[in-house]
């Protein structure tokens, strides 16, 4: 089966983010990696884009960022998640499920 | 706890402008270098590699502006705190309007006092109104 790739709509990037952060510490390519993988490869993000939206949320206290080598011996901007971000991260979970059941509601309906 | 540290790097960003702009680049060559990397371990040459990884990267340099704008941006939303020091205007220009009618007209000065209050006031207005609108935020 063909996996088409999907666009991601407007403010899921944060979401997807923190969600990736959720999981460790990592550095900008690596949240693009794992954002690929725990979508299974279908969700793409431009690799530019990645990088205003990590600056917005850390500007918004919910993720932060440190400077650090990374596992080929590079200087490298590691980001974590911060409580506040956790917080975040439920709240728009919830949002995006019941987005996304009344968006499945709406298709299901005769 | 974060958002002091936001607002610390806020003035750091204000300060050290330059220091922001090559910390942003460093980030950004750290993430092109790390997929020319994979790119050569798919079986690409090193030039093809590079080149993919620039391309898939983006504009690289609109992409560190931005990086680089929001860095300098205030950690909080500004609105509120422009808000007020319109209202402080409007405030001062009213005061001084009431004190200039109180002074006799035929005092050129106390005209002079007026027009101006007004003038300050009729700005302080319009920029009010501008800023209502959410594209100019």
């Amino acid at each position: 089966m063909s996996k088409s790739k999907a666009g991601l709509l407007q403010g899921t990037l944060d979401m997807l983010i923190l969600k990736a952060l959720s999981l460790g510490a990592l550095h900008g390519y690596g949240i693009g990696q794992r954002i690929a993988q725990i979508s299974d490869d279908t969700l793409k993000i431009e690799e530019g884009s990645l990088y205003p939206g990590l600056y917005r949320l850390e500007r918004r206290g919910w993720i932060e960022s440190e400077w650090d080598v990374s596992d080929n011996n590079q200087r490298a901007k590691f980001y974590k998640l911060t409580r506040s971000g956790r917080k975040q991260l439920i709240l728009e979970e919830q949002n995006w499920e019941r987005l996304a059941g009344a968006t499945m509601k709406a298709l299901r309906a005769s | 706890m974060s958002r002091i540290k936001a607002t610390v790097q806020f003035f750091h960003a204000w300060r050290h402008p330059d220091q922001i702009a090559l910390e942003v680049e460093e980030e950004l060559q750290f993430h092109i270098a790390k997929r020319t990397l994979a790119n050569i371990e798919n079986g690409m040459t090193p030039t093809e590699a590079q080149l993919a990884a620039r391309q898939s990267f983006g504009h690289f340099h609109q992409i560190k502006t931005e990086c680089c704008e929001i860095r300098r941006d205030l950690p909080f939303d500004a609105r509120p705190i422009r808000m007020g020091i319109y209202i402080a205007i409007a405030v001062v220009a009213g005061g001084t309007a009431l004190w200039a009618v109180n002074i006799p007209h035929h005092n050129v000065s106390a005209i002079l006092w007026q027009l101006v209050a007004i003038a300050v006031l009729a700005r302080a207005f319009f920029a009010g109104r501008r800023n209502k609108n959410p594209h100019c935020y």
